[in-house]
């Protein structure tokens, strides 16, 4: 294993705990996977492993520096990202309550005042949240390794009602060596039922968070996840979720930022009803890099889970999504859809689908497809018919391909915020220099 | 005076194949032609060369509007100047609203023309007026452009984006094709309400029973990639009663 292939180094950590101590053991022995593991074949972590990173701090506190440089994206390479807005403009403006983790480190006066029936806690001084936070941490990822060990803030959410007021974590930090690793616990006691937000607006190094989520019995999380990095940043998350009998995740992800981004969510149906839920959109310019992976263990019968996954890739961006959909042995009963479409706007655009199902019950709706297309040029002639000039015509049908996916979100609130970021993107994206395009659409799984 | 538009010894091409060989044609103001002619004759292509669409490559003559020359101009630039094509074939836009459609149309010609945008409110009273002569409800307006609807309705939202665009040179492509006789009757009277001094015309057609509606002033029968004979309203039921054989080798 090449030193470089275990950037960052955490040798030098001050690291404690045994489960903390055992994932640096881990990550010091694994590091970043090789181009040879299956799971990372569509996505190379040269970018990352060549960077000269420096972990955060574990458990730091913030210091004034760090909210000096608070803001989005404002390192000096903070590229086309500038059109996503603020999040934590964005909380003000939906009236979410707003947690900032800058540079990886939480701002302690914004745990303050947390919505009633949220409690906060901290994960480094709580051996059964750490104990559980391994268990939900995906298997295998890097992220789960490396930012267990580093968690440069660890934070224990605890949701045991009905909660109106969405939460926004708001990751910023303007230090391009850094990388940080923010874990974060959530746990929907039952029948709770709340809406958290994730939005990334840093340019650090490498931005790796580490989620786990529990929702118990007849709960039901809103999960919003904006990934808005700079353009020198790479993004690797690893999310994991394990849901109770009747239990609805829904997850909405919205990814445009970074050179390299990897959202990655295992989600376990632990309990018969349990509902997943997982939409994604990417949008890609330049050489950036977007990649959707999930796996989903339906563990046991009669769960549902459907996911819809849309990416937009212009110039020599590449889009990755991997659905992979475990059914088990007695798991009847189980309905799992999943369907991804990916438009490229440019020829040198590159999009992969690897939808995945491994099934071993017998009585089940299982159901997945794949396209990648480009505009269609009789639509657009029929747009530019009216006048509409090509770009706007361009950028009416790339957001109608958008729609369906962003209608699909329940939270109300929050559509009109993605909507906007969309288009800020697609405001940016030289859309109008393109010449060439055919109606041409082709499978590719 | 200058005409509208002025069609002057068209050559064009689809896929390298010669498929317009010569069209001469002038539309003055105030003036309908119709274009008769069978299937294959080069009907849709003219349509399509004169909106500007890929693939359709001029080779030789002119497309003027108002005395100048078109061909260098993109389709939007085109629709901006004047031009519409009511398509033979209507496109389906899903996800695509119809009223930000029909705004978003309206506003590029406004632009263009120094006027100031649309308010919201405004435009859909406005479309709601023109719809409701053309029997387009509300739920219609608010579905996707043409997405769920029936034959007859895509024209007749043809003919509603028309009446708001109010163009100078309308360009008709088939729009009796797929009609029955109620919905033809609403659609022509449509296309009718938008006869003006200051526009011209030019429906294209396979049958004389939409010129029965729509009454030209001049009739053009289209063969084998040429005009081979032009006349007045009763060449239409001429062709009617004795087809286009051998209209091929009058000219």
């Amino acid at each position: 294993m090449p030193a470089s292939m275990m950037q960052p180094d955490l040798s030098t950590l001050d690291i404690s705990g045994d489960l903390r101590t055992a994932a640096r053991t881990n990550w010091q022995e694994s590091g970043w996977p090789g181009p040879r593991a299956e799971a990372w074949r569509f996505t190379r972590l040269d970018k990352v492993s060549a960077k000269d990173l420096v972990p955060a701090q574990p458990l730091a506190t913030i210091t004034a520096s760090d909210r000096a440089g608070d803001g989005p994206n404002n390192g000096p390479n903070n590229g086309p990202n500038n059109g996503t807005g603020d999040g934590l403009a964005v909380a003000a403006q939906i009236k979410a309550h707003a947690i900032r983790i800058i540079n990886g480190r939480v701002d302690p006066a914004s745990i303050e005042g947390l919505p009633a029936r949220v409690r906060v806690g901290k994960l480094a001084d709580d051996a059964t949240a750490q104990a559980a936070m391994a268990a939900l941490a995906p298997a295998g990822h890097p992220v789960s390794n490396l930012s267990m060990a580093v968690m440069s803030c660890g934070l224990v959410l605890d949701v045991d009602g009905i909660v109106d007021t969405p939460l926004m974590l708001v990751f910023d930090g303007d230090d391009q060596r850094l990388s940080t690793h923010p874990v974060v616990l959530v746990r929907l006691a039952r029948g709770a039922r709340m809406t958290i937000a994730e939005w990334h607006q840093s340019s650090v190094g490498l931005s790796a968070p580490l989620m786990g989520i529990d929702i118990a019995a007849g709960a039901r999380l809103d999960l919003v996840k904006v990934q808005a990095e700079s353009t020198t940043t790479t993004h690797i998350a690893a999310t994991g979720v394990h849901l109770h009998k009747d239990a609805v995740l829904a997850g909405f992800s919205l990814s445009l930022g970074g050179d390299l981004a990897r959202l990655e969510t295992h989600v376990s149906m632990q309990s018969e009803g349990a509902d997943c839920q997982l939409s994604a959109v990417y949008l890609g310019r330049g050489r950036q890099h977007h990649d959707i992976t999930t796996v989903l263990d339906h563990a046991i019968g009669h769960c549902t889970s459907d996911q819809v996954i849309r990416g937009v890739l212009d110039d020599r961006a590449r889009g990755v999504y991997q659905g992979k959909v475990k059914v088990a042995k007695d798991a009847q009963k189980t309905d799992g859809q999943q369907m991804s479409r990916a438009l490229l706007l440019s020829r040198k655009a590159e999009a992969d689908a690897k939808p995945e199902l491994e099934i071993y019950a017998d009585d089940v709706i299982c159901a997945h497809g794949a396209t990648v297309g480009e505009l269609d040029a009789t639509q657009l002639f029929y747009l530019t018919s009216r006048g509409i000039p090509e770009a706007k015509a361009r950028a009416m049908l790339i957001e109608a391909f958008l729609v369906d996916v962003i209608d699909r979100m329940e939270m109300d609130d929050f559509i009109p915020v993605l909507r906007t970021v969309a288009e800020g993107w697609m405001a940016q994206t030289g859309i109008a220099d393109k010449t060439t395009i055919s109606d041409q659409e082709g499978g590719n799984e | 005076m200058t005409p509208l538009l002025e069609i002057r010894d068209l050559h064009a091409t689809v896929a390298d194949q010669p498929i317009l060989k010569g069209i001469n044609l002038t539309l003055n103001a105030g003036e309908v032609h119709a274009i008769m002619g069978p299937n294959g004759s080069g009907k849709s292509t003219m349509s399509y060369v004169l909106a500007g669409r890929d693939g359709y490559e001029v080779t030789g003559g002119d497309v003027l509007i108002n005395g100048v020359s078109v061909l260098e101009m993109s389709p939007d630039e085109r629709a901006r100047a004047g031009m519409f094509l009511a398509f033979q074939y209507p496109v389906e836009l899903p996800g695509v609203g119809g009223m930000s459609f029909l705004r978003a149309a309206v506003n590029a010609r406004r632009i263009e023309a120094g006027e100031e945008e649309v308010d919201q409110l405004g435009f859909v009273k406005l479309v709601r007026a023109k719809a409701k002569g053309l029997g387009i409800n509300d739920e219609m307006l608010k579905r996707a452009v043409n997405v769920g609807f029936s034959g007859g309705e895509k024209k007749r939202y043809e003919i509603l984006q028309m009446a708001l665009l109010e163009p100078a040179i309308a360009v008709l492509d088939e729009t009796d094709s797929g009609l029955d006789v109620d919905a033809l009757k609403i659609v022509s009277d449509g296309v009718n309400l938008l006869r003006a001094p200051e526009r011209t015309m030019l429906v294209i057609t396979h049958y004389q029973r939409l010129l029965s509606h729509i009454v030209p002033d001049y009739v053009h029968i289209l063969a084998n990639g040429k005009i081979r004979k032009s006349g007045g309203k009763e060449l239409a039921l001429e062709v009617e009663e004795s087809g286009y054989a051998g209209i091929d080798d009058a000219a």
